[in-house]
């Protein structure tokens, strides 16, 4: 299956702002995030920590919605995965 | 009741929403936290739509580096509080309204007071724990807080409308690293007047409001979204109140 995915602010900078991934039947948020991981590969610093976990301050929304890094429900063929840092100027 | 010279001044928008709308405006206050890229915007268009008491708060003098986005300071103001600089300029282009400047670093011991008597908190803001603070105010004293925040050609918004609406620790439970922003003025101009336009739409009771969304602005490809942010449970900041 394939799932859109959509990136904001500097994360489209390094993954491109919008990639189609192709995912095994039944994957979840986890199986996205290590395709992105390995897309973003040495560049990946703002997204990703150290231990390749994505940092705690990004938001990840499926479909517009708000959804957990962990969320183990399985995704569907066109699902639209948004990730972006928040802004924090003024 | 409005004068005649204000009859004639807002005579555009009172085609819009009515002397009824633009005697809200002149009756509510609005507490504007920041005099910077989002704020000087946002203090300069309610200013001249009417909004009858702002109350600007920050703490900094106006530097050199803030000249390409903070459009109400210009070179004469160097080194002067960014607050005079503000009120000197909004006083002159709308004098039939209020202008409350505070010099001040807006901190837990003083946000309440700064809030005090405030229909609407405007976040103008460069930095998430303060941030964070207005937000807990906002939700202890239920008046609605207007949130935005900018970095280089990106922005976002949303309208957190207290016991309805997803707070900002339900969006963003975690504050990005701190960091001097690249940033062009046109995206905190951009995203200032989202702002004001949803304080104006709160207060005349006009539209739909950003309540329960998040706009993102893309300024390089020209593109907005919306995203729908509900509140989460456990929330620290306003999970009590889900309770309830």
């Amino acid at each position: 299956m394939k799932v859109r995915v959509k990136a904001f602010a500097r994360f489209r900078e390094i993954l491109g702002s919008d990639l189609l991934v192709d995912l095994p039947d039944g994957a979840t948020m986890a199986a996205v995030l290590a395709a992105l991981r390995d897309r973003a590969g040495d560049n990946g610093d703002a997204i990703f920590d150290e231990t390749g976990a994505l940092r705690a301050h990004v938001i990840l929304m499926r479909n517009g919605r708000r959804v957990k890094r962990d969320d183990p429900d399985p995704l569907a063929d066109g699902d639209e995965i948004a990730i972006f840092p928040p802004v924090a100027g003024g | 009741m409005l004068t005649e010279r204000e009859r004639e001044r807002y005579s555009r928008q009172i085609l819009l929403f009515g002397e009824e709308g633009q005697e809200r405006l002149k009756q509510a206050k609005v507490f504007i936290a920041g005099a910077g890229g989002l704020g000087c915007p946002i203090a300069l268009y309610l200013a001249v739509a009417g909004v009858g008491e702002i109350r600007l708060v920050d703490r900094d003098v106006v530097d050199r580096t803030n000249l390409n986005r903070q459009v109400l300071h210009w070179e004469k103001d160097l080194g002067i509080p960014k607050v005079r600089s503000a009120e000197e300029k909004l006083r002159e282009v709308n004098p039939d309204v209020r202008i409350e400047a505070l010099e001040a670093t807006i901190n837990e011991a003083n946000v309440h007071d700064l809030a005090a008597g405030a229909d609407l908190i405007v976040d103008a803001m460069d930095n998430f724990p303060t941030r964070y603070l207005l937000n807990r105010e906002a939700i202890r004293s239920g008046v609605p807080l207007i949130h935005g925040a900018i970095r280089g050609f990106d922005g976002q918004v949303t309208t957190i409308v207290p016991g309805r609406t997803a707070c900002l620790e339900c969006i963003f439970p975690e504050a990005p690293p701190a960091e001097v922003f690249p940033v062009v003025g046109t995206t905190p101009g951009f995203i200032g007047l989202i702002q004001a336009n949803e304080a104006i739409k709160y207060i005349t009771g006009s539209g739909d409001l950003l309540a329960g969304r998040l706009l993102l602005w893309d300024g390089l490809a020209a593109k907005l979204e919306t995203f729908a942010v509900e509140r989460r449970s456990g929330c620290p900041a306003c999970s009590r109140e889900v309770c309830q």
